[in-house]
């Protein structure tokens, strides 16, 4: 019966952990520099979920966040001259570059990681009942 | 004469039952913790299967011991837990994953339900054994 409980929450984390990357990426919808302070578009983060057979039992695998990749896609370049981060010179000069991603994905894919938290929280709603109608039997 | 008290009941069965659906409940949170791993199939434990397994098992049960082959019921538990089998008969979606959650979730209903059924009979069958044994109503 607990690993059931293990399986459920190893769902919550990594739809959590899903639910940040999501968050940072829509925070930073218009950022332009990088940690260093350099001018670069923000890349978006991405989860990759993995099943993780060291949290199941009985052939039922739990799952794991097996890494947050950052995306290598080309970024907007948006053509503002008087920018601070505006490229000084080359074929871009003049623009900027922004991140490229959809808000509507994100927002979307947001939606799906609290759906898919909910499931596991009703999984261990009934999990939680079946434990305690097992334990009655003692009473 | 404790086994004897307790094989007239259906307290055996009634274990097995609650047995097999806390494992299978065990699978199905399994598949729900994993509906968005991209490439995971889900997994199940056949009812039908264990209900005609059970069956056998009941059926000999009834039937007088054979002398020539001993332990009979010693690898009961052990059939009557089937592996846990992937089901390749459902809509495959673009991330090579096929699971529903719809279906997933009222199998998990289902199975709680038999759980939860199998759980109060037994306790009614505890009363009713406890009534016997202290003879009065």
């Amino acid at each position: 019966m607990f690993p059931a409980l293990d399986i459920s929450t190893s769902g919550l984390a990594a739809q959590r952990i899903r639910m940040n990357a999501q968050s940072s990426n829509i925070a930073n919808i218009s950022t332009t520099h990088n940690e260093q302070g350099e001018p670069e578009a923000y890349q978006p983060r991405f989860v990759i979920f993995q099943t993780d057979e060291e949290v199941g039992a009985y052939g039922a695998p739990g799952v794991r966040v097996s890494s947050v990749e950052v995306s290598d896609v080309e970024p907007i370049w948006r053509y503002e001259p008087h920018h601070p981060d505006a490229v000084k010179e080359g074929e871009y000069a003049g623009y900027v570059a922004y991140p490229n991603f959809n808000m509507m994905t994100e927002f979307t894919d947001a939606m799906e990681a609290a759906r898919a938290y909910e499931a596991n929280l009703g999984v261990i709603d009934i999990t939680k009942d079946m434990q305690t109608q097992t334990l009655r039997i003692l009473a | 004469m404790l086994t004897n008290l307790f094989s007239s009941t259906t307290i055996p069965v009634l274990e097995e039952v609650a047995k097999f659906s806390q494992i299978r409940h065990t699978t199905l949170a399994g598949n729900i913790a994993n509906l968005d791993t991209p490439g995971y199939k889900f997994r199940d434990l056949s009812v039908d299967e264990f209900e005609t397994r059970l069956q056998e098992a009941i059926e000999a049960s009834r039937r007088p011991p054979d002398p020539y082959t001993p332990n009979q019921n010693a690898s009961s538990e052990e059939r009557l837990h089937a592996f846990v089998a992937k089901k390749p008969h459902t809509i495959l979606y673009h991330d090579k994953s096929n699971v529903e959650l719809e279906q997933q979730v009222a199998q998990m209903v289902k199975n709680h339900m038999q759980h939860n059924l199998a759980l109060t009979v037994m306790n009614q069958q505890f009363a009713l054994l406890k009534t016997a044994i202290s003879g009065q109503l």
